[in-house]
């Protein structure tokens, strides 16, 4: 007479798989993982290769005497899915980022009196150049070349980190 | 004897495997930064090390199985 286990009378039921798993298995779903990792890797690198990046067009965003020296203006480009913000840090000195952080893509914000661009999700700051000076972000924000014409100001085109 | 033996080539290689596939979690992570940042030059040698480690995977599979 076999001896069955209380806990099997009580909990009669079976299950494929239930006898556990062997080390053979178990090493063949690790193998797979690591395929798949390597495959999972190989495809982003293709996307990145391929992918095109918008750089965009140039376009008229701001009227130069809005802005106030110190001040900013907030603007989409290339695209009006894109946030992105302009600084006049002088009388005939500008910058503009996109607002995106390169983090996690929460939106940044001026802060005149630190004079930085700062993202409030994970406190992170960047510099007037658009490089990270504190907090998570290791990358620099897109930037966007500007050109004044007839007290207009234009966006010409993004670069260096705009994806 | 041979039964002992067996059981330990199979933990080694269990635990080598899991070593590379650590390994590849942690350059699947650099190639994503990469994708993210445009620079493709960097996803494709993280891809290219991680290739290196997964025929190491197979590799130490494949001893497994005749061991």
């Amino acid at each position: 007479m076999s001896e069955t286990p209380i806990w099997r009378r009580d909990f009669p039921y079976t299950s494929a798989g239930e006898e556990g798993v062997t080390r053979r298995e178990f090493t063949r779903f690790l193998m797979a993982a690591s395929v798949a990792a390597a495959g999972s890797g190989g495809l982003m690198a293709i996307w990145a290769q391929l992918r095109p990046i918008n750089t965009g067009e140039a376009r008229p965003v701001a009227e130069l005497a809005e802005i106030p020296i110190g001040g900013s203006h907030l603007f989409q480009y290339p695209t009006d899915r894109d946030p992105a913000i302009l600084l006049r840090l002088a009388e005939d000195e500008m910058v503009a980022f996109s607002q995106k952080c390169t983090h996690l893509g929460c939106v940044v914000f001026w802060n005149p009196e630190d004079t930085v661009l700062e993202c409030p999700c994970h406190e992170g700051f960047f510099n007037l150049e658009g490089r990270p000076i504190a907090g998570p972000p290791e990358r620099p924000l897109g930037r966007i070349e500007l050109e004044v014409r007839d007290g207009t100001v234009w966006a010409l085109g993004a670069r260096e980190g705009m994806t | 004897m041979r039964r002992v033996r067996r059981t330990q080539v199979a933990t080694a290689v269990m635990v080598y495997v899991i070593l590379l596939l650590g390994l590849q979690l942690f350059l699947l992570a650099v190639a994503a930064e990469a994708f993210l940042a445009s620079e493709p030059g960097l996803a494709w040698g993280a891809t290219a090390i991680s290739t290196v480690l997964a025929a190491g995977t197979v590799g130490f599979y494949l001893y497994f199985r005749r061991a």
